[in-house]
C-alpha cells in the first residue's frame, strides 16, 4: 500500500477515516517513508489524531517523517493560479481575485478541483514519498474525484483544462494513486460502502486499494449456551451485549469484500492514543 | 387545542448513525400516548422510522400509525428540493430559464443547504398547518446536523448576498431588467485567462437566482422563527465524531436557532459495570471465567470513557443530560420504543413539552 505516491482515505462520516489516515501516516513513517498527511474538508479530526492543535496550509512535522497540513481553499486557489496555471504576474488585481472566488464558490467542479489539486500537486512536486489525504466523506467524494472530468467538459480550452487532464491521468494511474475505503460493520456504513464500490465499478476514476473495516469486535470465546446459564449480573449482561453486537458485525462483514480489520478500541484515552494504537495494528503482519 | 394553532416542535439533531431516528420515534410515541396529536418526520433513508412505527411505507403525506389515534409519520422530501424552491419563489419564465441553466443543475446537485432548507420549509408547513399539537423532526444528518439550522441563512445569502451585490453593484433590485453587471469587464478578463466564458455565464445565473429573494427571504425568516421557538434535543454517543458534532451544535448554532435544551447520550453502558463484582458461577472452567472477566473489564473501560465524555459535555455547556441504554438491537415496534423510553434516565418529557398540559 505504501508503495503508491497518493492514497485517498474516505468513508461514511463517523466511521473513523481521520483516525485511519493518521494511523497510516504514522505506520508509513515508521516503515521509513516521508509522509504528508492532508486534511481536506474538516481538518480538525486529522489534527487531533496527529496531536496537532490545528493545521495550517504550510506543512508541519508532527512526528519523525510525518508532515501534515490542511487544504485551505483560498490559499489553494492562490497557489493553483500562481504555480499550476502560471498566471502572469503581477498577481491578479483584487477585483479579479474576487471574481475568481465567485467562480470557486459557484462553478461546478472548480471548488473541488482546487482542493483535490493540492495533493496531486504535492505528488508532482515529489517532496514526499507518500501523500495521504483525509478525503471528504463518501457522500461528497465522487464530486471531488470527478472534478477534473467536469472541468474538462465545461472549459473548452486553456490552462485549466490542460491541468485538469493531467490530474485525471495522475488520479487514474494505479501505480501512483489509490483509494482506501473505511467502514464499520454496521448497516448504513456498509450500505454506503457498497454503493461506492458499485460506483467505482462504473466510473473507474481511481484504483481501489482496499476496504478497511474499523471497530471490529473480537470474538468472545464463551459459547452462548454457557452465557445463558450464568447467574444474572454484569458478567452475563456484558457477555450478552458483546455476543449480540458481534453477531450483528459478522452479518455486515459478510456483505463486504475482504480487507484489513481494525479493532474496536475499548475505553481509549483520546484521538492521539487511537491513532497510535491503530498504527501498531498496521505494523503487525 | 384551538384549531389553527401552531404545533410545538421538537428538533432531534446530531451526527448520523447515533440513533436519532429511533429516539425521534420514541419521543413521538410518548407525546401520542399522552393524547397529543403527534407527527414525526424524518429524512432517514433506511426505513428505520417506518419499521419502528410499523408502517409499511412512509410517504410525503403524513400517514396515521395503525391502531394509534394520535400518531402520524411522514418522510421529508428533499430530493426535488431546488426545483421545488425555485418553482415556489420565482416567476415561471425565470424558473424555466434557471432549470435549463447548466450551473443550476450543477449547484442543485451539490448545494447541501438547499436540501436542508427544503426540509425546513416542509417543517414550517407542518407546524403552521394546525393539524398537530406536536411535531418531532428527525433532522437531516447528511452534512452534519448543524446544516439544518444554518440553511435558511445560507439560502438567503445565496440569493441576496454580498456576492450578488458585488456582481450587480446594486441593492436588492425588483426587476431583472434593472440589473447590470458592473463587474463585467473583470469577468471578461478572468474568462480570457481561464479559457472559457465561465464567469459571465455564472453571473447571469446568479442574477436569475436573485429574483427569488423576496419570497425566499420572507420564508427563511419564518423558518428561523420556528427553529428559535422549537425545543432542540442533541443526540450523541461517546464516539469522537458524534461528540464533535454535538459540540458544534452548542458553539456554532446561529443566534437564529437558539440553544439546545437537552443532550441525549445513546448507547450508554451501566455505570455499575465499572465496579466489576464477583462472578458467582461455581464449576465454570477457568478459561471461560477469565474470558468473561476480561470481557466485563473492557466494557467497563468503555463505560468509564462514556461517563467522562458525558461529564465533559455537561460541564462545558451546563446542559441537561439524559441517557438511553445500549440495546442489542434497535427497536422495531411500538412496544420496543416504549421499552426504550421506560429504560431512559433523565429524560424530562414534560420539560420538552411532550407530556402534560401546556
Amino acid at each position: 500500500m505504501f508503495d503508491r505516491k497518493l492514497l485517498l482515505i474516505s468513508g461514511k462520516g463517523g466511521v473513523g477515516s481521520s483516525a485511519v489516515t493518521a494511523s497510516l501516516a504514522l505506520a508509513a513513517a515508521r516503515a521509513g517513508r516521508t509522509v504528508l498527511a492532508m486534511g481536506m474538508l474538516d481538518a480538525l479530526g486529522l489534527a487531533a489524531h496527529l496531536g496537532a492543535e490545528d493545521l495550517d496550509y504550510e506543512a508541519r512535522e508532527v512526528a519523525p517523517r510525518v508532515y501534515t497540513l490542511a487544504v485551505d481553499r483560498s490559499r489553494a486557489l492562490d497557489e493553483y493560479l500562481r504555480v499550476q496555471l502560471r498566471l502572469p504576474r503581477p498577481t491578479p488585481t483584487r477585483q479579479l481575485a474576487r471574481a475568481l472566488n465567485v467562480l470557486v464558490d459557484t462553478a461546478p467542479g472548480v471548488r473541488e478541483i482546487i482542493s483535490i489539486g493540492k495533493p496531486v500537486y504535492e505528488v508532482w512536486r515529489g517532496s514526499y514519498d507518500l501523500v495521504l489525504v483525509d478525503a471528504p466523506p463518501l457522500g461528497q467524494l465522487f464530486s471531488y474525484l470527478r472534478a477534473p472530468a467536469t472541468i474538462a467538459d465545461l472549459v473548452p480550452a486553456g490552462p485549466i483544462r490542460e491541468q485538469a487532464g493531467r490530474m485525471q491521468v495522475t488520479l487514474g494511474d494505479p501505480a501512483t494513486a489509490g483509494l482506501v475505503l473505511v467502514t464499520t460493520p454496521e448497516e448504513l456504513p456498509v450500505a454506503e460502502t457498497r454503493e461506492a464500490l458499485d460506483r467505482l465499478g462504473r466510473e473507474p476514476v481511481i484504483d481501489l486499494v482496499t476496504v478497511v473495516t474499523n471497530r471490529t469486535l473480537p470474538e468472545l470465546a464463551v459459547p452462548a449456551e454457557a452465557v445463558a446459564r450464568l447467574p444474572a449480573g454484569p458478567h452475563r449482561r456484558a457477555a450478552e451485549l458483546h455476543q449480540a453486537l458481534w453477531a450483528s458485525q459478522r452479518h455486515w462483514l459478510s456483505a463486504l469484500p475482504s480487507g484489513p480489520r481494525l479493532p474496536y478500541l475499548f475505553g481509549s484515552d483520546g484521538p492521539e492514543q487511537v491513532a497510535l494504537r491503530l498504527a501498531a495494528v498496521w505494523e503487525t503482519p | 387545542m384551538t384549531p389553527g394553532r401552531h404545533a410545538h416542535a421538537v428538533l432531534v439533531a446530531g451526527a448520523g448513525g447515533v440513533g436519532k431516528t429511533t429516539i425521534s420515534a420514541a419521543l413521538a410515541v410518548a407525546a401520542a400516548r399522552d393524547g397529543k396529536r403527534t407527527l414525526v418526520v424524518t429524512v432517514d433513508p433506511a426505513r428505520r422510522l417506518a419499521d419502528a412505527l410499523g408502517l409499511s411505507e412512509l410517504g410525503n403525506q403524513p400517514t396515521r400509525v395503525a391502531g394509534q389515534r394520535h400518531l402520524w409519520g411522514a418522510m421529508l422530501d428533499v430530493t426535488a428540493s431546488w426545483e421545488a424552491i425555485v418553482r415556489r419563489h420565482a416567476a415561471v419564465e425565470v424558473a424555466d430559464r434557471l432549470e435549463e441553466n447548466p450551473f443550476f443543475r450543477a449547484v442543485a446537485d451539490r448545494f447541501p443547504a438547499a436540501q436542508a432548507y427544503a426540509a425546513g420549509e416542509q417543517m414550517a408547513e407542518f407546524i403552521e398547518s394546525g393539524t398537530w399539537d406536536v411535531l418531532i423532526v428527525d433532522t437531516p444528518p447528511a452534512v452534519g446536523g448543524i446544516e439544518f439550522f444554518l440553511a435558511p441563512g445560507r439560502m438567503r445569502d445565496l440569493v441576496g448576498g454580498r456576492l450578488l451585490r458585488w456582481l450587480t453593484g446594486a441593492h436588492i433590485p425588483a426587476r431583472r431588467t434593472l440589473y447590470r453587471i458592473t463587474a463585467r469587464p473583470v469577468l471578461r478578463l478572468a474568462d480570457t485567462v481561464l479559457g472559457g466564458p465561465l464567469l459571465e455565464e455564472i453571473a447571469e445565473f446568479l442574477l436569475d437566482l436573485r429574483t427569488l429573494y423576496d419570497g425566499l427571504s420572507h420564508r427563511a425568516r419564518s423558518i428561523e422563527r420556528h427553529l428559535r421557538s422549537a425545543v432542540t434535543v442533541v443526540v450523541t454517543t461517546a464516539q469522537p465524531t458524534p461528540l464533535r458534532e454535538a459540540t458544534r451544535l452548542f458553539t456554532e448554532l446561529p443566534v437564529a436557532a437558539g440553544r439546545p435544551d437537552l443532550v441525549v447520550f445513546n448507547r450508554t453502558l451501566p455505570e455499575a459495570w465499572g465496579a466489576g463484582g464477583r462472578l458467582r458461577a461455581p464449576g465454570l472452567p477457568e478459561a471461560t471465567r477469565r474470558a468473561l472477566r476480561d470481557n466485563l473489564k473492557r466494557w467497563a473501560d468503555e463505560s468509564r470513557r462514556q461517563r467522562q465524555a458525558r461529564d465533559e459535555l455537561a460541564g462545558r455547556f451546563g446542559v441537561a443530560m439524559a441517557s438511553l441504554p445500549w440495546l442489542e438491537e434497535a427497536p422495531i415496534s411500538l412496544q420496543g420504543l416504549t421499552r426504550l423510553l421506560d429504560a431512559a434516565e433523565g429524560l424530562p418529557l414534560d420539560r420538552l413539552g411532550l407530556i402534560g398540559t401546556e
